[in-house]
């Protein structure tokens, strides 16, 4: 075996791993495994889609985090808002729709929910169980999310055509700030801080392979979001490997140089905002029904720095080494949650690890700037090709050899 | 209802037009070959101040891009958006009632030369290194923290003066510090991206000293003491004192406009040091070179001053600033690790609107968000919305600055451009 397969003998035995651990793995923390996996997946989405955005293409989003905001309240609020009927309700606004009543649920927000009911349940009281109320699918919520992100990354991808570096930084951060001051300013329509529920992946659990499983279980999410780390990770690899990777570095290196070249950055540039956001998106509404629950504090600054620096550590001009950097943070950091004590000295790891954390993100940045997993895969790609062509000139072969 | 229906009307029809004016002025400026630089800013801003009345002149006569054009049209639709809102909604309080009107522009003006300050810091940071600091806001925090932990907790009874002092020294070696270890490579070619690592660092930096300060102080709120106390003053005399009326934390001017203490002191200190400031960057040798440096690297280098040095004092004194404004304030807010968010963010807006780099424009940046907070704060109807769209007003200034006008008030240079169709 070459030296230059093992990354994809390396991938191929980590999807294997992935794919097998729920099966495998039987130990009493379970769903804390599984849930650390989960969300491991889901900041590996955003890592991954992060580094596209800036690592490949240069393009210094800070709204990233608004966009996963995005696809979450997006599908939540397309689930708490609209139902299907067989009959009218003659309360709500509502329309028809082949032999059904698509029924648009008036907002009401969070105070009033004892004394003020909402038009569908007055109408479930009057029907008293006689009419079935059909409830939106939960993958057109998602659906709709990742349009929806695409769309903003399009509208937020125009915007910034004329920004470069620190402009594009700041505005993008502005764009998430004022995403979550709306998102918990109208409390009518998003209940706010007090956060909107959502219904799970799986509403009434699932039967895999002749075995049912509860809609809390992890299993049925652990492979929906395993499944759509991989779906991203490939789009991104084709992109990558594509004209698309080829213009959006070039892009990266010298935007000037690249359309005196003939590159249109305006296209590129705007294509790489709506493809990362819609991937963002997706993720966000994906990790939203899992959880059950969004609040305006997940589009918080602190989570967009997360995803930053699970990027920068892992490797950001490689969307996979952040992708299992993602991965390995998430792990790093609930396995030191643990506190300890030295003599009387109590320390509460649950906010040094934070700190160790942010020292290395600064060392990593330092040192080693193409963060700690690609220098590894690059070792193997890459780490016998320089040898060969000296062996290749010293043999004195190196003109006439193969390309 | 009705204040709904008046003001969103009047705010569509600007912005139609604003934007048929950004879009149309620069066709038509360039179809003429005349310089479209401020083109669009012009055409939008004509837009919404007189809609077609004004812009029909404008594309007709196509006139020379003035001081007059810059600055008046965007004044006038300044005051149809305050006229429509008064218009729309007689009874609001900042409509009927002057005496809050006149309060809340005192605490805007106030509050703003505070962040104005503050901004300063980042502006001066950028104008020397070309990094925007993302740590400003932590810088922030800590200039209030260690001034709370001496007067409070270290050292009960001491002046306060001492701690501010002591502040700003120890963030200015941070600062020197953090310059020495972690931005050195920028200067010497080794790194492809300078600007982004610049952000990701001093994003590390914050994350770093947010935690630690929130791993030693804890996250419970603190409060500083007030450092001092007002003499009390009656004018013109004590039986009426409309003039002026002070108590030991509270100052009333005209009867109406009510300051309170920390955030008088904190603006008049702010004033003082920016004095102390402008003095060191014109009228010293080490200023001098600063300025130098900022407008011309190399050819500062070439007049002997060495830029790396210059790069060092510019970081650590960007981050002392920042601290001397929280240094401030702890008097007047309750402190917290996370409480250099806000105020960070309104630097970026403020250096963005005064235009990256400029001085001048910082500082009256500081004032403009600090005025339109108040006006968001104090004249939104509905004030629980009004309360969480806080963050969110200086964003729509910094979103509109780059929209109409990215290289700002007084912004020299701007990086950008696209090329080709989408």
């Amino acid at each position: 075996m070459k030296k230059q397969h093992m990354p994809q003998v390396g991938g191929a035995l980590l999807i294997a791993f992935f794919m097998a651990f729920p099966f495998v793995y039987t130990a009493n923390d379970y769903p804390y495994i599984m849930h650390l996996l989960i969300t491991g997946f889901f900041y590996a989405i955003l890592a991954s889609s992060w580094s596209m955005l800036s690592g490949y293409a240069g393009q210094f989003s800070f709204g990233h985090m608004g966009f996963t905001g995005i696809g979450a309240y997006t599908t939540a609020l397309f689930s708490h808002y609209f139902y299907l009927t067989p009959e009218p309700t003659n309360l709500c606004a509502e329309f028809a729709i082949g032999g059904m009543y698509l029924v648009v649920v008036d907002p009401i927000g969070v105070t009033s929910s004892t004394l003020v009911q909402d038009c569908l349940s007055q109408a479930m009281t009057i029907w008293d169980g006689s009419v079935e109320v059909t409830p939106m699918p939960v993958w057109l919520g998602i659906v709709l999310g990742t349009v929806m992100g695409g769309i903003f990354g399009l509208l937020i991808g125009l915007l910034v055509l004329p920004l470069r570096a620190a402009y594009l930084a700041l505005f993008t951060l502005g764009f998430a700030e004022i995403l979550r001051a709306v998102v918990s300013g109208e409390i009518a329509i998003t209940r706010g801080q007090a956060g909107i529920e959502l219904p799970y992946i799986f509403r009434d659990g699932i039967t895999l392979f002749g075995r049912y499983y509860d809609k809390t279980d992890k299993l049925p999410s652990y492979f929906v979001m395993f499944f759509l780390l991989l779906l991203c990770l490939a789009i991104l690899a084709w992109l990558a490997k594509s004209k698309f990777g080829l213009f959006v570095r070039a892009l990266r290196e010298d935007q000037d140089a690249a359309a005196a070249l003939g590159v249109n950055t305006t296209r590129y540039k705007v294509m790489v905002f709506v493809i990362t956001s819609m991937m963002a998106a997706a993720a966000g509404a994906t990790f939203g029904h899992y959880v059950a629950i969004i609040s305006p504090n997940n589009m918080m600054i602190l989570q967009m720095s997360l995803v930053v620096a699970m990027a920068v550590v892992g490797g950001v001009e490689n969307f996979v080494a952040a992708a299992i950097g993602a991965i390995i943070i998430e792990f790093a950091l609930e396995m030191l949650r643990n506190s300890f004590e030295i003599g009387a000295l109590t320390i509460d790891m649950t906010i040094w690890r934070l700190v160790v954390f942010g020292i290395l993100l600064m060392l990593t940045l330092r040192f080693s700037r193409n963060g700690l997993i690609a220098p590894m895969i690059e070792y193997f790609t890459r780490g016998d090709v320089g040898k060969e062509t000296v062996a290749k000139r010293v043999a004195g072969k190196g003109a006439e050899g193969p390309a | 209802m009705e204040f709904s229906y008046i003001f969103w009307s009047v705010i569509g029809w600007m912005v139609f037009w604003a934007v048929a004016g950004s879009y149309v002025t620069r066709r038509v400026y360039l179809r003429r070959d005349l310089d479209t630089s401020n083109a669009g800013f012009v055409g939008a801003m004509m837009g919404a101040a007189a809609g077609p009345f004004g812009l029909a002149p404008l594309w007709f006569k196509t006139p020379e891009i003035g001081k007059r054009l810059l600055v008046i049209p965007p004044l006038a639709a300044v005051g149809l958006i305050g006229i429509a809102f008064g218009l729309a909604d007689p009874s609001n309080n900042c409509v009927s009632n002057g005496s809050f009107v006149a309060s809340q522009i005192m605490n805007g003006l106030i509050i703003g030369i505070i962040y104005g300050f503050m901004a300063l810091g980042l502006s001066l940071i950028f104008s020397i290194l070309g990094v925007v600091s993302f740590a400003h806001g932590e810088f922030y925090m800590i200039g209030g923290m260690i001034v709370y932990f001496m007067t409070a907790v270290w050292f009960p009874g001491i002046n306060p003066g001492i701690a501010i002092l002591a502040a700003c020294a120890i963030t200015f070696a941070l600062g020197a510090a953090f310059e020495r270890l972690f931005l050195t490579p920028m200067y010497e070619g080794k790194i492809d991206r300078p600007v982004e690592y610049g952000i990701l660092i001093t994003f590390g930096l914050a994350f770093t000293l947010q935690y630690f300060v929130q791993a030693v102080a804890g996250a419970n709120p603190f409060k500083a003491r007030r450092f001092i106390d007002f003499p009390i003053i009656r004018l013109p005399s004590v039986e009426d004192p409309w003039l002026i009326k002070t108590s030991r934390g509270n100052m009333q001017l005209f009867d109406t406009v009510s300051i309170s203490n920390p955030r008088f002191t904190a603006a008049v200190m702010c004033i003082l040091v920016l004095l102390a400031l402008l003095y060191f960057l014109h009228r010293t040798w080490t200023g001098k070179a600063l300025r130098a440096v900022s407008q011309d690297r190399e050819a500062a280098a070439i007049a002997g001053i060495n830029p790396d040095r210059m790069n060092m004092l510019a970081f650590a004194l960007g981050g002392m600033i920042a601290a001397l404004a929280g240094a401030m304030l702890v008097q007047a807010f309750s402190w917290l690790p996370q409480v250099g968010a806000i105020p960070a963010m309104r630097s970026f807006v403020i250096v963005v609107l005064g235009g990256l780099g400029s001085l001048p424009g910082a500082f009256l940046g500081g004032i403009i968000v600090g005025l339109v907070e108040a006006a968001g704060t104090g004249c939104v109807p509905d004030t629980q919305r009004a309360a969480s769209y806080i963050p969110a007003y200086g964003m729509i200034v910094l979103t509109l600055t780059l929209l109409l006008r990215p290289t700002g008030l007084f912004g020299r240079r701007f990086a950008g451009g696209a090329h080709g169709k989408f």
